[in-house]
């Protein structure tokens, strides 16, 4: 039955994410933006929360992820700071996918140290999702996996992989090619990297345009041989699917919460900035860009809900393709424009880097 | 619990209202827009399948259910009806935008009285007239005057615009009793048809939307019973604000005859891609339609949603004036997006029924930016409720 309203409980978490996202990521942000990274610090405050665990009690997680909830704390972190909350959930997906896609003994040799009460913190997980050919849609995945003798070689790209030049766990998201035929597209698939692979180059990416607080790199194999055990769980399960469509979700919540920082921002200011003697905001100039704002930001973040909910639910693979990529694709589109248009509101101070309004449009624009 | 799933009872209704809008609207829209007339036929048509049958089955599963989901089942049906032809939809038997008023602003006898006349298994209709020559969006400006003469109310003025104006039994008709008290002073009346002073005059041509009846109603010394007053009950107080009010329940009916609309155009111009494509059409540019729509696609379910969220408030008592607003103007402006996309897309086509219906919901789409508010009168509710302290004018 058609319902718009969270859990209590689910309430009583996003309330904590917020006063979270408010005390340590917000006023770390811009030293964050310049020392790319997160301070271990809020790492281990976020891991005493239990958010940063979402995976099975016995692996020493905090009890596995429900996406609506996850969207909610998703959201509420990228309010305080969309380059740390892309920092966190970055390194979360490379777990989640193992929890997700892997087998039992998979999950038991890579999820504990996550779990790990006095290290679990300093781990960092990492999933390569996009490449140099394509961005956050499943359909653009194409780094090819053939099938050898004793493994899997790979062929191909990725790039904005969080956490990927220090990551503890890396996974890969592939396309394993059943047939000799190259058009054929391959199942999907997730592989675990090791440290040093023979034909994998790992450059970190340096000169990002936003998101700095989410480190990231490059990734190019060139006949990248991997054991068979490399291999999470079988190709095209079900659960790559749903680790693949969770990120994209996440990242959907990630953008909300983005606009709804601007858009919150901008509201503040429009409402003290005065110009010819009235507050900017009592001019339909400027007060229909913030409702348009206000009225794009609640389309995007119902899209992501349904597309959560779905995943909640266990829907089909196919359902979860079609509704995760809707999300991804239009909260980031939405918040572009939220964050672009929270300098307009704001004119010139807009443009200055005493305000976020900047990052965040530059935060905004690297979510592609 | 945050749930995008239909239960059985909004399955049902979507369903049924879908069948309906097949069998009953779609074979009629071209011909009806343009004779601009209606056959008698489809009133009874609708007045049995729509009031009786299988609506009434999801009625009843609605109360079986046990929350208050009128305004969800009623937003749910909207949007299959517009998808078969928003102008038919507008003029199905029943007490249409007269309700909403009667119901949040009249006793229980008003309603007893007023409501029982759609219940005969006749075919009757009902109006609401805010709208004047002299103001449309400022509606606290209007001049139509009410006077209590003894036992009777006088009303004179002048309204227009007003749908199902000339075949409504009752309309509600909003006028003022004291004109120095501003929007304080405007009152809902009750005016039946065929009361001695109410005068139908033009019935509007019209860009689109032409099978509904659009007509112009001059109030002549057109005297009413006294106790044709809504005056409020409890909590909700008669007069301009609660006459807004009633905007907060029809402003997502009509976002969801605008994403109705906006499907049915979406849904042909996928299918001309499909069917119809001319030979030696450029593949790269029906790739680069594909996309659009794909656009079109995804925006029509926020707008979907959007509207369902509203009237999701509206069944939990939540107040939902901004949600409301966005829900009506997003689905405003993505009608005309959408129709616009299909127009382009089909324009190099052969001429056919597909895209006659298509240049049909065109001209039918501009409204949705224009009554119940227009575009920028729903921004200026959304930036109003955004900042409650400050004076937007
Ligand atoms: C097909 C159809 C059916 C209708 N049915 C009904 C009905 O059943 N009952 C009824 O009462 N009315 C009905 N209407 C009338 C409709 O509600 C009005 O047309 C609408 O409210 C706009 O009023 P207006 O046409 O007088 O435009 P105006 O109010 O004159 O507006 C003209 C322009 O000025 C803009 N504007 C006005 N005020 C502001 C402001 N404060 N800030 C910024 N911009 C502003 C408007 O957005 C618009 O762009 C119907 C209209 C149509 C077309």
């Amino acid at each position: 039955m058609l319902d718009f309203a969270p859990t209590e409980e689910q309430e009583e978490i996003r309330k904590l994410a917020q006063s979270i996202a408010l005390d340590h990521l917000r006023p770390h942000a811009r030293k964050a933006e310049t020392e790319r990274d997160s301070p271990n610090e809020l790492r281990l405050t976020l891991a005493q929360t239990g958010l940063t665990t979402p995976f099975p009690e016995e692996y020493g997680g905090s009890g596995p992820l429900e996406a609506v909830t996850y969207s909610l704390i998703a959201e509420e972190l990228a309010y305080g700071d969309p380059g740390l909350a892309l920092n966190i959930v970055g390194s979360l997906m490379g777990p989640l996918t193992v929890w997700l896609a892997g087998s039992r003994e998979q999950q038991e040799r890579y999820l504990p140290p996550f779990g790990n009460s006095t290290s679990g913190y300093l781990q960092r997980g990492s999933l390569a999702f996009a490449e140099r050919t394509g961005g956050y849609t499943l359909a653009d995945i194409h780094l090819q996996a053939r099938r050898t003798s004793d493994g899997y070689l790979l062929n191909g790209t990725k790039r904005d992989v969080v956490h990927g030049q220090h990551a503890d766990l890396r996974v890969v998201l592939a396309r394993l090619a059943e047939h000799e035929s190259e058009s054929a597209e391959g199942k999907l698939c997730a592989f675990v990297l090791s440290d040093a692979q023979e034909g994998l180059s790992i450059q970190a990416e340096e000169e990002k345009l936003g998101l700095q607080a989410a480190p990231s790199a490059t990734y190019l194999f060139n006949q990248v041989q991997l054991p068979a055990e490399a291999l999470l769980g079988e190709a095209g399960s079900s659960g790559v699917v749903r680790a693949a469509t969770l990120y994209q979700i996440l990242r959907a919540a990630i953008a909300c919460g983005t606009a709804r920082a601007a858009f919150e921002y901008c509201s503040a200011y429009a409402r003290e900035r005065i110009a010819f003697g009235r507050p900017i905001v009592s001019y339909q100039g400027i007060a229909f860009i913030i409702a348009e704002m206000a009225m794009k930001l609640d389309a995007a973040r119902l899209l992501t809900w349904r597309a959560a909910c779905s995943w909640d639910r266990g829907e089909a693979d196919e359902t979860l393709i079609y509704e995760a990529e809707c999300a991804q694709r239009q909260a980031v589109k939405m918040a572009q424009a939220a964050t672009t248009d929270a300098i307009q509101v704001m004119g010139g101070a807009g443009f200055m880097q005493d305000h976020p309004a900047e990052m965040w449009m530059r935060d905004a624009a690297a979510m592609e | 619990m945050i749930d995008f799933t239909l239960s059985k009872a909004q399955q049902a209704a979507r369903d049924y209202a879908h069948q309906v809008a097949l069998e009953e609207m779609r074979p009629l829209s071209l011909e009806c827009d343009r004779t601009e007339e209606i056959p008698e036929s489809f009133f009874w048509n609708m007045q049995r399948r729509y009031w009786g049958g299988a609506a009434a089955q999801a009625r009843a599963y609605g109360q079986d259910e046990g929350v208050r989901q009128e305004n969800l089942l009623s937003v749910i049906s909207q949007e299959e009806m517009a998808w078969g032809d928003a102008a038919l939809a507008t003029a199905i038997p029943g007490p249409g935008l007269a309700a909403p008023p009667i119901l949040s602003q009249g006793t229980p006898e008003q309603q007893a009285r007023f409501l029982s006349i759609y219940m005969d298994g006749q075919l009757h209709w009902g109006a609401l007239a805010l709208t004047e020559p002299g103001i449309g969006s400022d509606v606290a400006g209007m001049s139509t005057t009410a006077v209590l003469d003894g036992d009777e109310w006088v009303i004179n003025g002048h309204k227009h615009y007003i749908t199902n104006g000339a075949r409504a039994d009752l309309i509600v008709t909003f006028a003022t009793i004291d004109k120095s008290l501003g929007r304080e002073g405007i009152r809902p009346f009750v005016v039946p048809k065929g009361t001695p002073g109410l005068i139908v005059g033009r019935i509007e041509k019209k860009m689109g939307l032409r099978a509904s009846q659009t007509a112009e109603l001059i109030f002549d010394n057109c005297r009413i019973p006294k106790e044709n007053l809504l005056a409020g009950r409890g909590e909700r107080k008669a007069g301009f604000k609660a006459a807004m009010g009633t905007l907060d329940a029809t402003r997502p009916m009509v976002g969801a005859l605008a994403v109705g609309i906006a499907r049915a155009a979406y849904e042909a111009a996928c299918e001309w891609l499909r069917e119809e494509l001319p030979a030696g059409y450029p593949p790269h540019k029906r790739r680069a339609w594909e996309e659009e729509l794909k656009e079109l696609g995804q925006e029509i379910e926020m707008a979907r949603f959007l509207v369902w969220r509203a009237a999701w408030m509206a069944d939990r008592r939540i107040p939902n004036s901004k949600e409301a607003s966005m829900s009506k103007a997003y689905a405003g402006a993505l009608v005309m997006k959408a129709t616009a996309t299909a127009v382009r897309i089909t324009a190099p086509g052969e001429e056919s029924e597909r895209k006659l219906l298509i240049q049909k919901w065109f001209r039918d789409a501009k409204v949705f930016d224009i009554f119940e508010g227009t575009a920028q009168i729903q921004r200026l509710v959304i930036a109003r409720r955004l900042f409650p302290n400050i004076d937007i004018p």
